[in-house]
């Protein structure tokens, strides 16, 4: 990665970040935590929160698969391997054998003519709601039912969470932030010693707990204990534009193992401090760093009234967007071909699409799109935690040959991701295929693109304070 | 009338020539589908026949189907039939009455015992003290008759399948003679009334070939039941092109179109109507301009309306699916109802558990 | 009691009634259940609404999808359709609604209402052939073969009683109307439903997705 070679020489490269990540996912395995329930009420819980997270519209969701099989070839797991275990309608088979059982309108009659769920059961149901389905929602595209399989297979996560079935690496790292707070051990400290060093090395000034401040930016411990880019470059950006920005340590954790996982309450535990430091410096406007889940976590958080709230929240490349279209970003012309990877969940299930097309647009890109884009790209394989999951590797690198070809198709020489997730993934499948593209990070290349004014100097934070 | 008569001498007798007697039975044979070849010896044993002892024995009935078969604009072949065979005792047609008929009857019954045929007309009711003749009740009168009989040619519906006397609440318990016995060759003549070609038809077969013709599933014989009204039908063509007669006075059934919509119902009736036609040929039902009412099916009363056409479901819809709609509001939303209480109090569980 | 009778009486009675109860019941059975709330701020403020274009844009799938799905979509558009036509197009089924509900329209001809019959029976087969050639595509389940199976028998049955093919008209006849009784019975059971949840189905997904800007 010459690119930030060039600018951070201090820090790692991304190529060596993810190659650190591997030897921590190894330990993950072996700190997962072992089941302390019996069978019995394991079973029982797993049914019990399906039946507490089922609505009308999971209902009629389970209710209308006709088997028609349309959903197979929209997978990327199921088109990649062929095999049919994969294919999203199978995803929710025993979702509905429970809906049946337990709440559909014929329930005294299923439970008469089907079998009662088991423990194996649940164990089998691990690799296809984990493993196998990165809730991308591609299959909802195709689907002449309009069925949302992805938000299906999260409900079972949820259930998998109450029969202690999480695999372990996400197991390990929910263990992690429903204890101590932290992932991968990223904590306020680790944040302040990354500012500081930025700092130093850099030079570059981080905003950290400002009293006020306009606009609140989250980090992600991919960036704490990775290589730290994601953050200062969004601190370049962020001072270029001079607006009244921070972070606070009590509240810079994108990243989500609650939703992840599929464990609703951990996932409102994660939101409730960024929400509450938000509202306590007196926010206009909450950046999410470019963690794809984190967009759905919190923008798009069901459990959270967004109206009532005094922030409107933005993800890192919709910010960048939004700048860009009214002009404030002053960039360097980008050369060689370019494409674009939506990450799933801020794309099709993100609505994000316009605004990183309208960074890079203004950044004068050779963009092209890619055979199939915003609405229809393909998943790179390593969404909703599966990046984490040992067990899932054949799967993430066979799929990601699909998006590879995607890639090809367009010629283009670099392809930009906006989701740390996405990110991993194309750069550990870009090693293993010795592909030559470069993967690139939006909100890394635009602090390399900036035109820096001589006029603008950063803000010292007691200026933000004061203002 | 001299019993030892044979028919050719009473055709002759009666004016009747050997051209028009052969029709006959090339037209018999025909409608009988035999083979050609039967013809000239169907000719000469009809001819050389002696008279059958026949006992017509009418129940609860209309005497429609005697009429039908009597009341012909001009005498028929048929008809001369009647003339021909040893009409032993038929209540409306001789002339004895009282104890001189019934005399006839015993006495008929008697000599030509195992060898009669007898013709039924009419149901037989159950009900005791219904229908009486002569102080005997119907039903005894057909087990008396039935006993020494060759076999039994049911004529009409009533006789063959209980017709009007057994339909809907059937007051009088009618039965069909098959109903009632079992141990006799019998041939069903249904129509209400049979078409009479049917009758001498058989009677004829009888006598040449000295045994009952083939029967449907209905006992019916196929050389006169064997085809469906509606693919015999000259309006079928209309009924293929969708061409059809919505009121009995519309342009359509001015034009002659099919009259399905008006309940005909000639599909699912066999009988020869459209083919044989009536006297002498010159119409049927549906050529007058009504439909079919499939009075050669059993309980063709009680299949519904005459006007209501064949694929119309036979019942009153409307309350019953009415409730029908009902149960399915209460079952659904009440096992809605309940699985809301249920997953509120999952819910609350989960969330203790915490 | 003949055949004739039993299926033009109780049987299509009875399957009437368990169609009309069973159809509400699953129906209200489902709609009822609570609805979920998405708290969160909709990207545009009647944005939502335009969700329900879904209901309708979904006819068709996507051109992205147009290989894999083309001949499926294709076939199941002719089956629907042919159907349709038959079922309220020719004669003798007009007249059975007719008898139900009083209201009345112009058949077809014969020879159509025949071609469309094949055509449907002919696409049917294209579509469980398929079906039963791809098991890793479809993971096919006994009801949908069932529901094949009830779908297939009336077409069957009623060009063998119109070609008066087999057992006697009113036989054939009879047994038509027991395979459309076995047709409504079966209705609310099986997935033959998704004549109603489709709509359902993809307006709340048409809805829930442009709740985020995203049109599906």
């Amino acid at each position: 990665m010459s690119t930030t070679a060039t600018t951070a020489p201090i820090f790692p490269s991304f190529e060596q970040v993810v190659q650190g990540f591997a030897g921590q996912i190894g330990q993950l395995r072996e700190m997962a935590p072992k089941p302390t329930l019996s069978d019995a009420v394991r079973v029982r819980r797993a049914i019990d929160t399906l039946i507490a997270e089922t609505n009308a519209d999971e209902a009629v969701w389970l209710e209308s698969c006709i088997r028609c099989g349309q959903c197979t070839t929209a997978c990327h797991y199921f088109q990649a391997t062929g095999e049919t275990k994969y294919a999203p309608m199978r995803k929710m088979n025993l979702y509905r054998k429970v809906y049946q059982r337990e709440i559909g309108p014929f329930r005294w009659w299923y439970q008469l003519v089907t079998r009662e769920v088991k423990l194996k059961d649940l164990e089998e149901l691990q690799e296809l709601v984990y493993d196998s389905c990165s809730e991308c929602g591609r299959c909802t595209m195709v689907c002449p039912m309009g069925i949302d399989t992805a938000s299906l297979v999260h409900h079972q996560r949820s259930a998998l969470v109450a029969a202690e079935l999480v695999p372990p690496e996400l197991a390990a790292l929910r263990m992690e932030q429903k204890h101590a707070g932290t992932v991968f051990g990223a904590s306020a400290d680790s944040l302040r010693k990354m500012v500081d060093t930025i700092r130093e090395k850099a030079g570059v000034i981080i905003p950290l707990d400002k009293e006020r401040a306009e606009i609140m930016v989250l980090s992600s411990a991919v960036d704490l204990v990775g290589n730290g880019n994601g953050l200062l470059a969004t601190a370049k950006v962020m001072n270029h534009l001079g607006v009244d920005w921070t972070v606070c340590s009590d509240g810079f954790e994108s990243a989500n193992f609650g939703l992840l996982s599929g464990d609703m309450s951990l996932w409102k535990k994660q939101v409730d401090p960024i929400v509450a430091a938000a509202q306590r410096i007196g926010a206009k406007m909450l950046v999410i760093a470019e963690c794809g889940h984190a967009y759905p976590a919190l923008r798009w958080n069901p459990m959270l009234k967004s109206d009532d709230l005094p922030f409107e929240m933005m993800y890192m490349s919709e910010y960048l967007g939004r700048q860009a279209k009214a002009g404030k970003l002053k960039l360097t012309p980008l050369k060689g071909k370019i494409t674009y990877h939506d990450p799933c969940k801020t794309g099709r299930r993100g609505g994000a699409f316009e605004e990183p097309r309208a960074v890079l647009k203004a950044m004068d890109a050779d963009f092209v799109e890619m055979p199939a884009n915003k609405e229809y790209n393909w998943c790179c394989g390593g969404g909703a935690g599966i990046f984490l999951l040992e067990r899932a590797t054949r799967l993430r690198d066979e799929s990601f040959k699909i998006k590879m070809e995607q890639v090809n198709i367009t010629g283009a020489e670099t392809v930009v991701v906006s989701c740390a997730s996405c990110r991993l993934n194309f750069e550990a499948g870009r090693v293993k295929n010795h592909w030559d593209r470069k993967v690139e990070s939006l909100v890394e290349l635009v602090a390399e693109h900036l035109i820096e004014d001589p006029r603008t100097v950063p803000i010292n934070p007691a200026q933000g304070v004061s203002a | 009338m001299a019993k030892e008569t044979t028919l050719g001498d009473l055709l002759r007798s009666q004016g009747v020539s050997r051209r028009a007697f052969l029709q006959f039975c090339t037209t018999t044979a025909t409608m009988m589908a035999l083979p050609a070849a039967v013809i000239p010896s169907m000719a000469r044993a009809l001819e050389q026949a002696r008279r059958p002892s026949v006992i017509w024995l009418s129940f609860q009935e209309c005497t429609g189907c005697t009429e039908a078969l009597l009341r012909s604009h001009a005498p028929s072949i048929e008809s001369l039939i009647f003339d021909f065979i040893s009409l032993d005792y038929h209540h409306t047609l001789q002339a004895a009455s009282g104890d001189a008929a019934e005399k006839a009857r015993e006495q008929a019954m008697h000599e030509h015992a195992g060898e009669y045929l007898l013709l039924v007309d009419g149901s037989i009711p159950t009900l005791k003290g219904t229908s009486t003749i002569a102080g005997i009740n119907n039903l005894d009168m057909l087990m008396e008759g039935a006993a020494g009989a060759a076999a039994i040619l049911a004529v009409g519906t009533c006789a063959a399948y209980g017709g009007l006397p057994k339909a809907a609440p059937n007051p009088t318990g009618a039965r069909s003679v098959e109903e009632l016995i079992t141990d006799k060759p019998i041939v069903n003549l249904p129509g209400c009334p049979p078409i009479p070609l049917a009758i001498t038809g058989v009677i004829a077969h009888y006598l040449t070939m000295g045994a009952l013709p083939e029967v449907d599933h209905l006992k019916r014989p196929l050389a006169f039941y064997g085809e469906n009204v509606h693919d015999r039908c000259y309006r079928r063509p209309f009924y293929d092109r969708g061409l059809f007669a919505e009121t009995f006075d519309d342009e359509g059934a001015r034009k002659g179109w099919c009259l399905y919509k008006l309940g005909c119902k000639a599909p699912e009736t066999y009988n020869a109507c459209a083919t044989i036609k009536w006297n002498q040929g010159v119409s049927f039902p549906i050529q007058s301009g009504h439909g079919c009412i499939g009075c050669s099916e059993p309980n063709f009363w009680d299949k519904g309306g005459i006007y209501d056409s064949v694929p119309m479901a036979q019942f009153g819809s409307g309350p019953k699916i009415a409730v029908a709609g009902a149960v399915g509001v209460v079952a659904g939303a009440g096992a809605a109802l309940l699985a809301r209480t249920k997953k509120h109090k999952k819910e609350a569980e989960l969330h203790a558990d915490e | 009691m003949s055949l004739l009778d039993f299926a033009r009486g109780p049987a299509i009675h009875w399957a009437l009634i368990i169609l009309v109860a069973g159809t509400i019941w699953r129906l209200l059975g489902v709609l009822v259940l609570t609805r979920g709330a998405d708290l969160s701020r909709p990207r545009d403020a009647f944005g939502n609404f335009k969700g329900y274009r879904t209901v309708f844009s979904r006819a068709w799938p996507s051109g992205e999808f147009t290989t894999a799905t083309r001949y499926q979509t294709g076939m199941a558009y002719v089956f629907h359709i042919a159907t349709l036509i038959v079922v309220i197009g020719i004669v003798p089924h007009i007249e059975f609604i007719t008898g139900l509900t009083g209201a009345s329209w112009p058949g077809l001809p014969n020879a159509a209402g025949v071609a469309f019959g094949i055509i449907a029976l002919a696409s049917l087969l294209a579509l469980i052939l398929r079906r039963i050639a791809k098991p890793a595509v479809y993971c096919s389940n006994w009801g949908d073969y069932f529901a094949w199976f009830v779908m297939a028998a009336p077409l069957v049955t009623g060009l063998m009683a119109f070609a008066h093919i087999g057992p006697r008209y009113e036989t054939m006849l009879a047994i038509h109307i027991l395979s459309v009784a076995l047709l409504f019975a079966w209705f609310p059971f099986g997935k033959l439903m998704h004549s109603f949840w489709f709509i359902f189905s993809r307006a709340q997904s048409g809805v829930a997705y442009a709740h985020k800007g995203v049109r599906i």
